[in-house]
């Protein structure tokens, strides 16, 4: 049996045209797409958290606060990254979606390094190192798969067999989705970035990620079966 | 070593890439004996190697074909019906261009030279969005690195295990340096005495 956009997401509801790259819409996507937008809304509304930090042998307090300078400049770029990751839900092109994910990377990167906190800082630089060799498995993979196939059009990939340069080619991809969305075993940089305050742009990491996985196993089934 | 050693070397952020490094370089030894099969029905159509060489072509390997605004040359689109104008710019050079390659055989060898229409076409017609993308990449890189250099995060000037740690390495490297001047100096004593003898 050929996966297929309806075997996957259900039927197709339409289709977004751009030259060579077109997205498509299947309910599936549809609402990862939706999911990821209405919480951006959310984030660009909302306010961020404050932390208490209990302080070991003494008395007082020490509370964590997100400064307007840095909450600006979070606040920028948690909403480009929910639209980012928004826009690799319903693309249809896998090159694209590399892009996608390189974006969603940078951005995590972005929100987390105008904290003033040096340990979040040193996890941010080890993810950082991370998200640097990943676009090499990426982008690497998606042009082992063009090499192999002469196509990059999802909706092409999954009426074809899988050969073993295919199989190669996405297993470079989905090695390079695992560490830039921070996937065990290569979760504790990302996961020491989250211990800090400014809650709703810490979680849009969290969302992204998630989300992108989720989308990464649809696209590696169009491919691979 | 026990299993719980192995899950909190693990949590280290420090370990991560080079782990990560580590298990890429195994899938990249792997990938040496993947059988590769270049299909020759690819999407961005090019000849087989040296045939426009040979033909003595003068932008070789890079001649398409095709008149600027007139006659399409031969480009693939994925979605013929996306790009209806396709192939029309693709023999586009620029007067310089046309120049060098009047002059020189060899003036489609590099990528930097290679005709402007046809690049063009791809990244800005064909396949416009992902030049969307990547350049937003870079200006958020941008964005990012000049907000860090005016507001300057990673300044470690008043943190206190920071402090700590290198007064703890300055007593560390001020011993070692008075022992290597003591021990220079016992060397010199030495060899002056043996001299004077």
């Amino acid at each position: 049996m050929v996966m297929d956009f309806v075997t996957l997401g259900g039927n197709l509801l339409g289709t977004i045209p751009l030259g060579d790259i077109v997205l498509y819409i299947t309910p599936f996507n549809l609402f990862l797409f939706a999911v990821l937008l209405g919480f951006t809304v959310l984030i660009a509304l909302s306010k961020p958290e404050t932390q208490i930090e209990a302080t070991m042998h003494k008395l007082n307090n020490t509370e964590v606060k997100v400064g307007p300078k840095e909450f600006k400049q979070r606040r920028f770029l948690s909403i480009i990254c929910g639209i980012a990751s928004a826009g690799a839900m319903i693309t249809g092109d896998l090159f694209n979606f590399t892009l996608f994910m390189a974006l969603v990377g940078i951005l995590n990167i972005g929100i987390v390094s105008a904290v003033k906190q040096t340990t979040v800082l040193n996890s941010a630089f080890n993810y950082g190192l991370i998200a640097m060799m990943c676009s090499l498995p990426l982008f690497g993979g998606a042009s082992i798969i063009l090499a192999s196939t002469g196509t990059l059009s999802l909706a092409v990939l999954s009426q074809m067999p899988a050969s073993p340069m295919v199989v190669f080619g996405a297993i470079l991809m989905l090695i390079g989705i695992l560490g830039e969305s921070g996937v065990a075993p290569f979760f504790a940089s990302k996961a020491e970035m989250f211990r800090t305050a400014g809650s709703p742009f810490i979680v849009i990491i969290h969302l992204s990620s998630l989300f992108i996985i989720v989308r990464a196993v649809e696209i590696l089934l169009l491919v691979l079966w | 070593m026990r299993l719980g050693v192995l899950w909190n070397k693990l949590a280290d952020p420090k370990n991560i890439p080079r782990l990560f490094a580590f298990s890429l370089g195994i899938i990249l030894i792997v990938g040496l004996i993947v059988p590769m099969a270049l299909n020759p029905d690819q999407l961005y159509t090019r000849p087989a190697p040296q045939v426009q060489v040979d033909e003595g072509l003068a932008i070789a390997p890079y001649d398409r074909g095709g008149e600027v605004l007139k006659a399409p040359g031969i480009i693939n689109p994925q979605y013929p019906e996306n790009a209806a104008e396709l192939g029309m710019i693709t023999g586009y050079m620029s007067p310089l261009a046309q120049w060098i390659s009047s002059v020189s055989p060899y003036f489609g060898t590099s990528i930097y030279s290679s005709p402007g229409g046809l690049v063009d076409e791809i990244l800005y017609y064909t396949r416009g969005f992902d030049t969307i993308l990547e350049s937003s990449i870079l200006m958020m890189s941008f964005i990012i690195a000049s907000w860090l250099s005016i507001n300057y995060t990673m300044n470690r000037k008043n943190d206190e295990k920071e402090i700590k740690a290198d007064v703890k390495k300055a007593i560390n490297d001020s011993t070692q340096v008075a022992n290597e001047v003591k021990a220079n100096d016992v060397k010199a004593r030495s060899k002056q005495l043996r001299r004077d003898n």
